[in-house]
């Protein structure tokens, strides 16, 4: 049986017990709900929930288990001196295994493999007949242990709430199990990594060049992995975004909900906000195609020496798509602030603007503050942009003409291609990620921080 | 004087729409004839007409939604900061319309000064929120000019002695009734002619109270004072004059003592006796 | 301004003059800082109506396709020469040699080897299949002359559109006075006409431009959203109401909201990274699948959808628990049949606004491999696939002129499809929105 048409089998069944156990009950009370603790519908999902939720689990851990424990089986079978070989032929030797299973042939294969295949398709053959079996049975017994625990006393509503509840708190930590597999995934291969590069040579490392050569005596054959380089492009670049999008950010900000009028502000907000919603993959065109260019023939109309890669040209485009975010929270803490302060400054006779500027801007400066540090910690993992508009050769340089590197790209260029898993150069992106995953937090944990503190403040 | 013709002989008025009572005053300072305010549709205010007098303490009581928050709001142009309010009619402070259209609200305000009625200290030190006002208007010339404004603003406030020490501390560190003198002290610190107090007690204890009605009383001498209170008590305590509003408009005007043993007017029997409040 | 200040000078203090005296400074300097905020947000404007307009004006006109028309002889020693119909010959005709005879006895004069070639290329490299279906379909051809219309390459498209230049340097240019000459020909014989570009909706990807086209992106973006939607929204919703409804305050919990706080703010590529190493190394999902693009994409979506459904939770007034409650409800009843109902439009809003963030996102599909280049259209969520973002990361990279239209033309699609996802939950918000 196909596990499609098992799920499909559990699903009926699990509608088949809801009904069974909604007419158990109805039985058991004579026809008379009130006769019942609960709800008819509540012994009904009871069944329901008994028959269906053990065999999908069962179901769901076959899945996941299955295809490795066949493979084992037949690896196991295999003559000694093919399962003897390393694990990148063993990976190979199973796919062989996997594409003639599936029919996808090319020429004559060895005997022993072909046996293999036979073998694994009947090993699939027999393993999911098996799960048929047991998914079945388990959906079964599980119906019919729930009817028989149905009584005039027995708390359904309380068993159902109770499970709906279980399911309600496991969704929730899916976030911090996300969490846990972030710093797990980058952590493990960044420990893979600096077994082999040293940390101390990572962090302040000046020089950065991935490419490992192929043959051992080739020059510069070990690759180098100082990552210094990298993080000063990255801080260039959001440097460079942080000059155009607080100010703008922040004085749009404030014109729109200090002097605009409905109308203005209505039309302007909205408008403004399109830069949030653009896909940044958008952006590293304007920026490749429209913005470098420009930057580039201005710098030459001016006689300067400008990189077609320039981080100017990227950190322009990254601070107008972080216009929005800045302007929409500093709109958010400049609402916050209590109109009784603008009221005590205007009495005093402070124009609109010294109101603003000495009073509401220090009030929200803590919000603003937390802000624009979640807005640098943005700028700082924004990977498009970079990877379409900054340049790929690390430069240790704070040139803003010249082409820099960044965290994010060299991340994207070492994964992305076909290579082998194990190579320093792969698991060095790992140790990038895992220092982009810490900065980011830090910045993040300060920000939420900062901005809590502000919001009690005013509430 | 057209308001003084539409008034009645000094006799017992019933007449709902009109004002019972002297509405002007001798040595006059603010004047207002037919003031209407209207927020969007609703009419909060109607045809008050009242003068304020030099070095006068003149109370505002009224049950709560009666208007006389917006009233006063309106003698600094405090009621241009809420969208949808349309003040009419006329407001002269020494003989000068303050709604004309070319009249700067900057002066006005730094004339008129304002005291809310919760303490609004900026998120700033004691010393900063005495100083803003003089800063910004350029009041003073020096650093030491400034600490002898500070001080003598905080003196006359009454906080000096129980703040001197702590002048750098935030002015929101400070209890309610400090905070409420700290905000008075701020409005002085500028130097105004009158001074608007919008229920400046309700959010204090009876002790902060009576030390910021000791000072009204003080402060006297040198302002003109216009207060809007709750409580009756304190109208009698510190105010000379007493307007008696009621849904919007100005019922009775009369001295303190008067209205208070004697009110000529139904409504304003009803509320000083505690009918409705 | 000049009475006023005389009339209140007369009667008080020195005050008055003093503010007076500055008035002219303090205003003005209102008046600039008006302005620069002014400023900022006409700049702001200035660089939507940029970028919109440098990417329309770039991408509009890649919906037009150039196409030859050639009256061609369906020889039938060339693609049939058994006669007998049979579609596996057909199947293997000589299309090619069709349309290179149909050419050489057009332009007669074309004699060298390397001017033959430049002549052929006139045509793009699939205009041999388009003859090869046409004459699949309808097998009466066989033998005829007749007028086909077949794409132009993509250089010689660019030319029409007047994106290359006529003129200049010939060793500078793509197309070659020779060719100018013949392509003058054919557009005074009319035989050069630019119509609606279908290939560019329907079409996967292609090496060459005029043959590419989003319809496998999109339905890359179709399955991997759809996995994206059918995780996260049931979960984040089931998130939200046991946050803001259930959950006790304690340590947990709010240990559970600085997580889901600081997901919201975490690197898109590191959700990459995850992805990368533990659906497919860990768990040994297929590469390039939506399968695993949704999975990545409804972690980093979660965040979204949790945060905005806790404050529809939080708008839903507590008299309404509190009337419920009273009835003799259970809690779990009062939030599914009292507060959720209430809820659900601000949901299904923070939903959309998270499934258009995860429509447009595409560094961490870069991660599991959806960057690959990927000629058929998926149709099912294992199959390799991309999406609509990332084709156009993938176009931008390559070299030839052709594709910069494209590229553009395919953010114009990407960009309506953001616009009507946006509009909707815009629209939701209005049509529900309730104040109490």
């Amino acid at each position: 049986m196909q596990k499609s048409t098992l799920l499909f089998l559990l699903v009926l069944l699990s509608a088949a017990a809801y009904h069974l156990g909604r007419r158990r009950s109805l039985q058991i009370a004579g026809g008379t709900v009130r006769n019942l603790h609960s709800l008819p519908s509540y012994y009904g999902y009871f069944a329901a929930l008994w028959c269906g939720f053990p065999a999908l689990l069962v179901l769901f851990l076959w899945i996941a288990f299955e295809n490795s424990i066949v493979i084992q089986l037949v690896l196991s079978s295999l003559p000694k001196e093919l399962t003897s070989a390393s694990a990148d032929r063993l990976g190979l030797l199973i796919n062989d295994i996997r594409n003639i299973a599936s029919g996808a042939v090319t020429g004559e294969p060895d005997p022993a493999i072909k046996a293999a295949a036979k073998h694994y398709l009947s090993l699939k053959e027999t393993s999911n007949r098996l799960l048929s079996l047991l998914a079945i049975s388990i959906a079964i017994t599980g119906a019919a242990y729930a009817r028989q625990r149905i009584s005039q006393e027995f708390r359904a509503r309380n068993q159902v709430e109770k499970s709906v509840t279980i399911f309600l708190i496991g969704c929730s930590t899916l976030a911090i199990f996300t969490t846990i597999g972030i710093v797990l995934s980058v952590l493990f291969e960044s420990i893979r990594f600096f077994k082999e590069v040293p940390i101390t040579e990572f962090l302040f490392g000046l020089n950065w060049s991935p490419q490992m050569a192929i043959r051992q005596d080739q020059v510069g054959s070990s690759g180098a992995f100082g990552a210094v380089p990298l993080f000063l492009g990255t801080l260039l670049i959001s440097a460079i975004a942080m000059v155009v999008a607080v100010p703008i950010g922040l004085l749009s900000a404030i014109y729109l909900s200090e002097y605009a009028g409905p109308k203005f502000r209505a039309a302007a907000k909205p408008l403004l906000e399109i830069l949030a919603g653009i896909p940044t993959v958008v952006y590293g065109f304007f920026a490749a195609l429209v913005v470098a260019p420009f930057v580039r023939d201005l710098g030459v109309r001016f006689g300067l020496d400008v990189s077609s890669e320039s981080a100017l040209a990227a950190g322009l485009v990254m601070g107008i798509m972080i216009i929005p975010f800045v302007s929409s929270l500093s709109d958010d803490f400049i609402n916050a602030v209590p109109q009784s302060l603008r009221d005590g400054a205007y009495a005093l006779g402070a124009t609109q603007s010294e109101t603003i500027r000495q009073v509401i801007i220090p009030a929200a400066l803590p919000g603003i503050v937390g802000g624009v540090l979640l807005a640098i910690s943005r700028a700082i993992g924004e990977t498009m942009i970079v990877v379409m508009a900054a340049g790929l050769t690390a430069n240790l340089t704070v040139n803003p003409l010249a082409a820099v590197t960044t965290v994010t790209t060299q991340i994207v260029t070492l994964l992305v291609g076909d290579q082998e898993f194990d190579s320093p150069k792969t698991l060095a992106a790992f140790a990038l990620g895992l220092v982009l995953f810490l900065v980011t937090l830090a910045l993040n944990v300060i920000a939420l921080h900062v901005v809590r503190k502000y919001r009690e403040q005013y509430e | 004087m057209k308001a003084r013709e539409r008034m009645p002989e000094a006799s017992f008025n019933r007449e709902y729409s009109q004002t019972v009572g002297e509405i002007t005053s001798p040595n006059s300072r603010i004047v207002c004839r037919n003031v209407n305010v209207y927020y969007g549709d609703k009419h909060a205010i109607q045809d008050v007409s009242l003068d304020i007098g030099r070095n006068e303490v003149i109370a505002l009581i009224g049950p709560s939604g009666c208007g006389k928050s917006t009233f006063i709001r309106c003698l600094n142009r405090m009621n241009d900061t809420i969208p949808g309010c349309r003040v009419t009619g006329k407001i002269l402070l020494d003989g000068q319309d303050i709604y004309d259209g070319s009249l700067d609200v900057v002066p006005l305000r730094a004339q008129v000064g304002m005291v809310f009625q919760k303490p609004n200290p900026f998120p700033k030190s004691i010393f900063e929120n005495v100083a803003y006002g003089p800063r910004i208007h350029g009041l003073v010339s020096s650093k030491a000019e400034l600490e002898e404004v500070v001080e003598t603003s905080l003196r006359r406030a009454g906080l000096w002695d129980e703040i001197k020490d702590y002048l750098h501390q935030p002015g929101t560190s400070l209890s309610g009734g400090q905070q409420q003198r700290l905000c008075i002290a701020r409005a002085i610190a500028v130097n105004p002619e009158v001074i608007l107090m919008d229920e400046p007690c309700s959010a204090l204890d009876p002790i902060a109270t009576a030390k910021i009605e000791q000072l009204i009383d003080e402060l006297r001498s040198h302002y003109t004072i216009a207060i809007v209170t709750h409580s009756m008590q304190q109208a009698a305590r510190v105010s000379q004059r007493t307007a008696y509003f009621h849904l919007g408009r100005l019922i009775e005007v009369g001295e303190t003592a008067q209205i208070f043993t004697n009110p000529r007017h139904q409504l304003t029997e009803d509320y000083i006796t505690g009918r409705f409040g | 301004m000049n009475e006023i200040c005389e009339v209140s000078g007369q009667s008080s203090g020195r005050t008055i003059d003093v503010v007076h005296a500055s008035l002219i400074r303090r205003r003005r300097a209102e008046k600039r800082f008006r302005l620069y905020g002014l400023v900022s947000i006409v700049l702001g404007l200035c660089f939507v109506a940029i970028l919109f307009a440098s990417i329309i004006a770039r991408g509009y006109t890649a919906f037009q396709q150039t196409s030859i028309g050639l009256d061609v002889y369906f020889d039938p020693e060339l693609i049939d020469p058994e006669g007998r119909r049979d579609p596996v010959t057909l199947m293997e005709g000589d299309y090619d040699r069709l349309l290179k005879n149909t050419l050489s006895s057009m332009f007669p004069d074309v004699k060298a080897r390397q001017e033959k070639g430049a002549l052929y290329r006139l045509l793009s490299s699939a205009a041999s299949y388009d003859l090869r279906d046409q004459v699949l379909a309808n097998p009466e051809l066989i033998g005829k002359i007749v007028r086909v219309w077949v794409p132009a390459d993509d250089d010689i498209d660019m030319f029409v559109k007047g994106q290359l230049p006529r003129t200049g340097a010939e060793g500078e240019r793509r197309i070659k006075d020779l060719q100018v000459a013949w392509i003058d020909k054919l557009e005074a014989e009319g035989r050069i006409e630019k119509s609606f570009n279908t290939a560019f909706f329907t079409s996967g990807d292609s090496r060459e431009p005029e043959l590419a086209g989003i319809w496998g992106a999109v339905m890359g973006s179709l399955f991997t959203l759809l996995v994206t939607l059918s995780l996260s929204l049931p979960i984040g919703m089931a998130a939200a109401i046991y946050l803001e409804e259930f959950a006790p305050r304690n340590r947990w919990t709010d240990f559970i909201e600085v997580n889901i706080n600081n997901l919201a703010a975490v690197p898109s590529i590191v959700f990459g990274l995850l992805g990368l190493a533990v659906f497919i190394n860990f768990f040994g999902l297929p590469r390039s699948s939506p399968l695993v693009g949704g999975l990545v994409l409804s972690l980093m979506t979660l965040p979204v959808i949790i945060i905005a459904g806790r404050s529809a939770l939080k708008a839903v007034p507590p008299s309404v628990r509190e009337a419920a409650l009273g009835v003799g409800a259970s809690s779990m009843q009062t939030v599914f049949h009292h507060v959720l109902p209430l809820a659900v439009p601000g949901m299904m809003t923070g939903a959309i606004i998270g499934m258009a963030r995860a429509l447009g996102e595409s560094a961490p599909l870069l991660m599991i491999g959806m960057v690959a280049f990927i000629v058929d259209i998926p149709r099912g969520v294992l199959e390799p696939a991309t999406v609509l973002p990332v084709q156009i990361y993938l176009w931008a990279d390559s070299p030839e002129r052709a594709f910069v239209e494209r590229t553009s033309a395919a953010i114009i699609v990407l960009l309506v499809f953001l616009i009507f996802m946006n509009g909707l939950a815009v629209y939701i918000r209005k049509r529900f929105e309730r104040r109490w």
